[in-house]
């Protein structure tokens, strides 16, 4: 008899918890809800349909054709590959820099440090407007301090339209993107190679270990789910590389990526049938993408 | 004690929620913003507009069933861009009518998208300011703008120009925009840099016209001047593409649509040989770095010696820097000039602008938004509303008022008519007007980055012809 009170209190303890629990949960549940799981269905929906703005409610349901289209349209192929060139070049890119400045900082006193994780962090959280902004005075093809700089020391004769031309645009971008990625990486290496366990380290050194053992042996492994967050934060990042394109070249010299194309098909190309579906299913196969490598990256991370 | 604590917590969580979520329409976000911002130069203007107002009382009727309250979505029109200026000219209508005015200003880089963004949301404002190739070729094709014919009475027709008023008119008749004011634009040159080259003796400052030949030899004597380019043919996106497409056409008679706006038809001899020329031209760079405003800003500072995107507004205040009319930042003097043209006769590319009103379902709302046009574009405040726009006054007179001679105290106003008769076909209205643009600035830069002329004419004419189809 007593045990089975025991019980019963027990279990409304329980559910007292649950409902605490799940109360401090609801309101970000509504948020993701609401502003990430709803449109993420509307999407993948719209993706299905010819909805376009002059059509009220959803479109006519057209199966796969949006998709179909998507890789026989030369803009998004282009757009697409891209993508993956700002991927797969700012990616390794960023990674390797942060961790190697973070080595190089992470054991300076407190007051330094500090000052190189501001310097580091400032593009981070300047508005990406003004970075952007100030690039683009600096990549001027009349004016810029680039050219200025190069035509003074004899490095070139004629300035180098940067924007302008194809055969650099998207360079620039993917190193104003470095740019502005490198900050938090950096500050994340920097506490995780703090938190490495310097007894083990002294250990290994002890026992005759290089530095580069003790780091790749020792330090590697004890980082890797901070590298492995950083892999999946900044190939997201690049893989929406969005506001750099807006601003500087319009998807233009040969810079279009599929996030712009995506933003220029949906509110630009509002004269086109099925603009809505169209720009939805890019959206859908971006994300396919960002999927599929994310669970690369974790997948040769787990077994690292 | 936790236990309410945590329920308050939950609470206040739950409402900012509910709060972030809020769903009001955009008009009524922008009202506080519109008017707490700039009072005291909108004090200023007030006056004035108001001085002008009463006359238009009369022939302003406040109707009944209008609404207390509208809103107001306009581009950067001259000044019809300023905050001031056109709270000025709306607190003068409200002072009339007892209608509140809510504006909000546009730009044109995302200013369509906003427009888009509100009609798929089922927010577009009761007004907007802008011309036909948005009110009527875009919204007002796909059915979202009013009729307005009704506002226009036989007088009407008469005082309002021909070309202007078709411009307006939809295919089926029905007038989307009531138009307020127009101009032609045109391109601009450095004086003092042509002086420096000599290249001032092939311009004729009288009728401010030139032929392609006397360009041609004006560019070969800046470059072997300066040694630089001297001018941009700029490609980085649609802004102040009729200047670009208003040179290629000129050069050698060529056209960009058919007379009856049903195809684009770029691909023509004449278009080819101008951009031929214009490719071969040492001193003439495609630049994609730089679209309209960043080519008017590089004139402006001196950096190049001609600007393809120019108009009366430019020539009155260059750059909308404030620094003078007809001047660049150095102080060196600017002469806007028409499109060269192999007999000097060019067919220059209109401007026209003018209120749409959105059918939003809302009697009341289109009612007093037609008061506000009527007010604006046909009474005696009308003077005031062009002058706010820096163009000519489409219509000679207004409820009595002549238009005619309103810039008669302004100089460069009053010389820049000269280039008015050369107005030539207003195509903006072709079918696919949104789409095709992007193919024509794309087109320029693959063009500069080496890519055969005609084939790139072929590529992408075949282009804006299918977005037309669409």
């Amino acid at each position: 008899m007593s045990s089975q009170v025991t019980q019963k209190r027990s279990r409304a303890l329980q559910r007292r918890e649950d409902i605490a629990g799940y109360s401090f949960m609801l309101p970000s549940l509504i948020f993701f809800v609401g502003f990430v799981l709803i449109p993420m269905v509307i999407c993948i929906w719209l993706s299905l349909t010819d909805s376009n703005m002059h059509t009220q409610g959803g479109g006519n349901f057209i199966g796969l054709t949006n998709f179909s289209n998507l890789f026989k349209d030369e803009v998004f192929l282009d757009a697409l590959w891209n993508t993956f060139v700002i991927v797969f070049v700012s990616v390794p890119a960023v990674t390797a820099f942060s961790l190697w400045v973070a080595s190089a900082i992470y054991k300076l006193k407190m007051p330094v440090l500090s000052a190189f994780r501001c310097i580091f962090y400032l593009p981070v959280v300047t508005g990406s407007v003004a970075v952007t902004v100030v690039w683009k005075w600096m990549f001027d093809n009349y004016t810029g301090i680039l050219n200025s700089v190069l035509k003074t020391t004899g490095v070139i004769d004629t300035n180098i339209n940067w924007l302008g031309d194809e055969k650099y645009a998207l360079w620039c971008i993917i190193l104003i993107l470095f740019t502005t990625s490198v900050g938090q990486p950096i500050v994340l290496y920097v506490s995780a190679l703090g938190n490495v366990d310097a007894s083990l380290v002294e250990a290994a050194q002890v026992d005759g270990a290089t530095d580069l053992q003790a780091f790749w042996r020792i330090k590697w492994p004890q980082i890797m789910p901070t590298t492995l967050y950083i892999l999946v934060i900044t190939t997201i990042n690049s893989f929406q590389c969005f506001a750099l394109i807006q601003l500087l070249t319009q998807g233009g010299s040969g810079t279009q990526t599929v996030m712009y194309y995506i933003y220029y098909t949906a509110f630009k190309l509002t004269e086109q049938s099925g603009h809505f579906g169209y720009a939805n299913a890019m959206g859908v196969v971006l994300a396919i993408f960002i999927g599929i490598l994310s669970a690369v990256q974790m997948r040769l991370a787990k077994e690292k | 004690m936790k236990k309410l604590l945590a329920l308050l917590l939950i609470g206040a969580m739950t409402l900012s929620t509910v709060a972030c979520g809020s769903s009001a329409p955009a008009a009524e976000e922008v009202k506080p913003e519109t008017k707490e911002e700039a009072p005291a130069a909108a004090e200023e203007e007030a006056p004035a507009a108001e001085e002008e107002a009463p006359a238009a009382e009369e022939e302003v009727s406040a109707g009944g069933d209008a609404a207390s309250e509208i809103t107001l979505w306009t581009y950067p029109i001259g000044k019809w861009g300023d905050e001031a200026t056109v709270k000025g000219l709306t607190d003068a209508f409200t002072a009339k009518t007892g209608i509140a005015v809510n504006v909000e200003f546009l730009a044109y880089a995302d200013g369509d998208d906003k427009v888009n963004t509100a009609i798929t949301a089922g927010q577009a404002p009761d007004l907007i300011m802008e011309g036909p190739e948005r009110l009527v070729a875009n919204w007002g094709a796909n059915g979202y703008m009013v009729d307005l014919s009704d506002m226009l009475d036989d007088t009407d027709k008469s005082e309002i120009q021909a070309a202007p008023l078709a411009a307006c008119t939809a295919p089926g008749g029905e007038v989307y925009e009531y138009p307020l004011v127009m101009t032609a634009h045109c391109m601009a040159v450095n004086m003092n840099a042509f002086k420096e080259a000599g290249a001032d003796q092939y311009l004729d400052l009288e009728t401010h016209t030139w032929t392609t030949e006397n360009f041609i030899k004006a560019v070969e004597a800046l470059y072997a001047h300066y040694n630089d380019t001297v001018a941009a043919v700029y490609c980085a996106g649609q802004g102040g593409d009729q200047g670009t497409r208003a040179l290629v056409n000129n050069l050698y008679g060529g056209s960009y649509t058919d007379e009856a706006h049903t195809a684009y038809t770029w691909n023509s001899p004449e278009n080819v040989k101008a951009l031929e020329q214009l490719k071969g031209m040492d001193g003439i760079a495609f630049d994609a770095s730089l679209a309209g405003g960043d080519e008017i800003a590089k004139f402006y500072q001196g950096i190049l010696k001609m600007a393809f995107c120019w108009n009366i507004a430019q020539q009155l205040d260059p750059n909308a820097a404030g620094t003078g009319a007809g001047l660049t930042v150095t102080g060196e003097e600017i002469e806007f000039m028409s499109f060269p043209s192999e007999t000097g006769e060019s067919k220059l590319q209109g401007g026209i602008w003018g209120f749409g009103i959105f059918d939003n379902g809302d009697a009341a709302r289109i009612e007093a938004s037609k008061q506000f046009i009527k007010y604006m574009a046909d009474s005696e405040a009308t003077v005031d509303a062009v002058k706010a726009a820096n163009y000519f006054a489409v219509r000679s007179a207004a409820e009595g008022t002549d238009l005619t001679a309103i810039w008669a105290d302004n100089e460069i106003m009053d010389e820049y008519q000269v280039l008015m008769p050369q107005l030539g076909d207003y195509y903006q209205v072709t079918p696919g007007w949104a789409g095709q643009r992007t193919a024509w600035w794309t087109m320029l830069q693959k063009i500069g980055s080496g890519t055969d002329v005609t084939e790139a004419l072929t590529q992408y004419e075949g282009e804006a012809n299918a977005a037309m189809a669409e």
